[in-house]
């Protein structure tokens, strides 16, 4: 219990470091002219006002990945079969699930809530401590929850766009959720701080080696893969909270109007409400 | 004579008539459009024996018989569109599409083996449709894949895609507005980083 607490008060260290830099740093966000009305909307939209700090630390990031993370997960994807990398995988999202049913009940998702209890007991059981997705092949399908999500259901801002080291993108309500998932998983309080650990970094590992071509053909491909980073988190995050069912109306994610139909509609076009 | 005529034409209206009411005819005509392509896309990607620059060939051709471009670039310029000059507009439109071909080649050679299959279509507006599709790939989840199509006068392009419920056209537009407002609020300096990036490689 005690290293645990020691790696609490880390956690919490840093998490007020990074909240102070961000506060000094704050200042260098310089906002554009207010007469430019182009630019100062362009501005308020990014909804990055720490953006010099929040770069700095994707900087970092980006080092530690190329670094440590790609390695690791370009190994990992090397070495181990694709049923065993599977199996990994299913093993982590199982762990989860008293984290997601949580979250589905604090949502008022009673179905989801359900299927999340069925999925664990059926898993944990006939696929063998998670390895195996049995319920899937029943007709359970999985799905995700996080405290995250749970705030944006309770209507709470997302707040400015922030970059926290290691971790990466995220916002306040998205790094009170992580935190608050951390206190609510029993596994938290059940298990010793190297399984934790374990965990940690096989979470990293599993979610890096799943994505690895896709990662990286973006940063390729992009002429600022910082914002297409940003825009990226966004909207997965706005599509988790939707719990994917996709926009009712014409619009978009963002604040600018929808995709141009025409002149006559373009005029009346819809705006979202902005990825909540 | 005549009045067989006159029956026939009614039962010929009544049975557009029906053809018109029974279901949305722009969801479905968009529906029936993305299926077309997809079959397409998949087949040609099928044939073996091909250049890699055949290849590419075929996927610009893909790209803008399916695509609406131009109205996708001018969206992706956002609020910069209104304030950029023609001349500028007119390059921009022509690097974009440089740019997402050489983006897209790749990702394009990725669907090889895979298959698809359209859950569903709905109207969104008078001329826009969305289509939901999932592309199955063996031994992994589905990938939830939507298509915004527009639709005038019986042709149809897609204005954007969706996938996991990320639209590219909204990622690239967030991009390139970031890259301008990088660059002190100047059109040409995106136009000029999309100059070197189509260049490069």
């Amino acid at each position: 219990m005690t290293v645990l607490s020691k790696s609490k008060n880390r956690i919490s260290g840093t998490l007020a470091f990074v909240a102070c830099t961000a506060l000094i740093l704050a200042g260098c966000a310089t906002a554009p002219p207010a007469d430019d009305k182009v630019a100062m909307a362009a501005f308020k939209e990014a909804n990055d006002p720490y953006e010099p700090f929040n770069r700095a630390m994707f900087d970092f990031n980006l080092a530690l990945d190329k670094a440590v993370l790609r390695p690791a997960a370009s190994i990992y994807r090397d070495v181990l079969p694709e049923p065993v990398q599977n199996g990994v995988h299913n093993f982590l999202h199982n762990l989860r699930s008293p984290i997601i049913f949580g979250n589905d009940l604090l949502q008022g998702e009673l179905d989801r809530a359900g299927s999340t209890l069925a999925r664990f007991a059926i898993n944990s059981t006939v696929g063998i401590f998670g390895l195996y997705d049995f319920a899937a092949y029943v007709g359970i399908e999985k799905h995700n929850e996080d405290f995250g999500q749970t705030l944006a259901v309770w209507e709470v801002e997302q707040g400015p766009y922030l970059v926290l080291p290691i971790f990466g993108p995220s916002n306040p309500r998205d790094g009170v959720g992580r935190v608050a998932d951390i206190l609510i998983d029993p596994l938290t309080w059940l298990t010793p701080f190297e399984f934790q650990m374990a965990r940690t970094i096989g979470t990293a590992v599993n979610a890096r080696a799943r994505n690895f071509d896709q990662v990286n053909d973006l940063e390729n491909n992009s002429l600022d893969f910082y914002s297409a980073v940003r825009s990226l988190y966004r909207q997965k995050r706005a599509d988790e909270i939707r719990n994917g069912v996709p926009l009712n109306t014409n619009a978009v994610t963002g604040n600018l109007p929808a995709m141009p139909d025409g002149k006559s509609e373009h005029s009346q076009a819809v705006t979202s409400q902005n990825g909540k | 004579m005549r009045r067989n005529a006159v029956i026939a034409l009614g039962a010929l209206s009544l049975i557009l008539c029906i053809n018109v009411t029974s279901a949305s005819p722009a969801s479905n005509d968009a529906e029936k459009f993305i299926r077309a392509i997809g079959n397409k896309t998949l087949s040609s990607l099928k044939e073996k024996g091909i250049s890699e620059q055949e290849r590419v060939k075929r996927f610009k051709e893909l790209l803008e018989e399916a695509f609406d471009l131009p109205r996708i670039a001018r969206f992706t310029l956002g609020r910069y569109w209104r304030v950029a000059t023609n001349k500028e507009k007119e390059e921009f439109v022509e690097l974009f599409k440089k740019f997402v071909i050489q983006a897209y080649a790749n990702r394009f050679q990725e669907l090889s083996g895979r298959s698809f299959s359209v859950i569903k279509a709905r109207g969104i507006s008078t001329t826009q449709a969305l289509v939901m599709t999932e592309i199955l790939v063996p031994q992994k989840p589905a990938i939830r894949v939507n298509w915004r199509v527009r639709s005038k006068n019986h042709v149809h392009k897609i204005t954007d895609v969706v996938v996991e419920g990320i639209s590219m056209s909204v990622t690239q537009r967030d991009e390139f507005v970031s890259v301008i407002r990088q660059r002190g609020g100047k059109v040409e300096g995106l136009i000029r980083a999309l100059r070197k990036k189509t260049t490069s490689n």
